[in-house]
């Protein structure tokens, strides 16, 4: 199938008939593309038993409509294989602890999603992030060491130098740890690493394997 | 002040050496086209997009002839530097820089004060065009490079008062690059913007003034006034206009043709833009 070409300003379709996707923007009630890429129309998912309805906390407008649409979107791959993507709140990113004090543990943000960044973004995990009980009982020292690489999700975008992350989920923590004696480690607990050749246990904020 | 680090070249003009050979035929431009753009995105890897333009040379024979060469580099989206305050959008910063053998008179490798300007045109007619707050928290740097100033070298006589004409033709080629380079490095824009140059040219004393697209200044006797707007097509916006010149003081109507005529100007180079973007796609999935 021949892909349709979309580059910056063109018009794709009154925003009555789509909703707006990645890469495209509305201007007086019609959708544009906004970058260079092929131009991709999802239809929409058939919602499969919703879970119990959500109180409304804001005045939504009708129930959504919308939902109906199919998403257009404006997509690069295929272009480029370097694509620059931002973290956003949200997305569970992948990052290697650079630095940790008493309040904060730094983090040096590699990939997000499926995309490996081209950059390196600041993040921050704060100890009222790492887990989602005993929260005053975290203790940043005892859950992330320098060098490990660690599953975490954006919660906001955070000040102007790092994005918030937390690990606050039985699968968000350390994946990958070495211990003092330089060696990778294997997860015991949900909070222990162990050293295969001394038998050392650390403690860390680990992950659930899937 | 003199650059003590780095082997300079004469500091004041220098002429090619004149060949006995008589001159080929002089081409003309009609007035009302702009000269043939030569337009490439990707062509500097190491960025995050890249572009080169370059104009026609009408009269590519006669050997001191020279046309536009420009070449722009996208660095970013990346992260800003530590010191930098909370920006909710992306910041944008331009930077244009002739090479020192761009024009007939030789330039430092330090930024002076008409490439600050033109730096800070091109600022004004990218920033109207890209969605700024796609991209929080991150900076793009965009890159000029003038490697063709626009200046025949032949008629230094002709222009013994450089009034810089040509910075005209030149921001309205760095507007046209620039946008082609940034819808190749992915950043989000409303639209392709596009430049272009319209001039009141009086060729001597006893015709009228007419209106030129896309001037080429040595073939011209003077430029009274000339006008470079950054255009986006589909929106019909402008993002950036400078009007440079004096008008004769009868015809109000002038101004607005000199508008009208560098929108057409524009409308023309964009559509060069659009065929490019257009071929890098199918050139990208042609490789994939």
């Amino acid at each position: 199938m021949a892909q349709t070409i979309a580059i910056p300003g063109q018009l794709l379709g009154p925003s009555s008939k789509y909703v707006a996707g990645p890469g495209t923007h509305i201007h007086e009630a019609n959708l544009y593309s906004s970058v260079l890429g092929t131009v991709t129309i999802a239809q929409p998912e058939k919602k499969i038993a919703p879970g119990p309805a959500k109180r409304l906390t804001k005045i939504a407008g009708l129930p959504s409509s919308s939902a109906q649409l199919p998403t257009i979107s404006v997509s690069r791959t295929g272009i480029t294989e370097k694509r620059e993507v931002l973290p956003e709140v949200g997305n569970v990113v992948l990052c290697r602890v650079t630095r940790i004090q008493p309040r904060q543990a730094t983090v040096a943000i590699l990939v997000v999603g499926d995309t490996v960044l081209e950059a390196e973004w600041q993040g921050v995990i704060r100890p009222q992030d790492v887990r989602a009980t005993e929260k005053d009982k975290v203790k940043i020292y005892e859950s992330f060491r320098p060098g490990d690489i660690v599953r975490a999700q954006v919660i906001s975008l955070g000040d102007q130098a790092s994005y918030y992350l937390a690990t606050a989920s039985n699968d968000l923590g350390v994946i990958m740890a070495t211990s003092e004696a330089g060696n990778v480690m294997y997860p015991v607990s949900w909070k222990e690493y162990r050293d295969p050749e001394t038998g050392i246990n650390e403690n860390r904020k680990v992950a659930k394997p899937f | 002040m003199a650059d003590r680090r780095r082997i300079n070249g004469p500091v004041g003009a220098t002429t090619p050496p004149i060949f006995d050979k008589p001159a080929g035929p002089v081409a003309t431009k009609t007035s009302d086209a702009i000269r043939k753009i030569f337009l490439k995105t990707g062509i500097t890897p190491s960025a995050s997009g890249s572009a080169y333009l370059e104009l026609e040379n009408p009269n590519p024979q006669r050997p001191g002839n020279t046309s536009l060469k420009l070449s722009c580099t996208v660095h970013g989206p990346r992260s800003l530097p530590r010191s930098a305050p909370f920006s909710p959008h992306i910041i944008l910063t331009t930077h244009v820089k002739y090479a020192p053998f761009a024009t007939r008179q030789r330039r430092g490798y330090l930024r002076d004060s008409s490439e600050r300007d033109l730096g800070v045109h091109l600022e004004t007619a990218l920033r109207g065009a890209i969605i700024a707050d796609r991209w929080p928290k991150s900076g793009v740097d965009i890159i000029v490079t003038v490697v063709e100033g626009d200046q025949d070298r032949d008629s230094p006589e002709s222009q013994k008062d450089d009034e810089g004409w040509d910075m005209m033709n030149v921001l309205s080629g760095c507007i046209t690059v620039a946008s082609a380079a940034i819808a190749d490095a992915g950043i989000d824009c409303v639209d392709t913007v596009a430049g272009g140059v319209a001039a009141l040219v009086c060729e001597d004393d006893k015709t009228a003034p007419t209106i030129v697209m896309d001037p080429i200044v040595a073939e011209h006797g003077s430029i009274l006034a000339a006008c470079c707007v950054a255009y986006l097509p589909t929106r019909d916006e402008i993002t950036n206009m400078w009007f440079k010149g004096r008008l004769p003081g009868a015809d109000m109507m002038v101004y607005d043709k000199l508008m009208e005529k560098s929108l057409v100007a524009c409308r023309c180079a964009n559509r060069v833009i659009v065929q490019e973007l257009n071929e890098t796609v199918k050139k990208g999935q042609g490789i994939s």
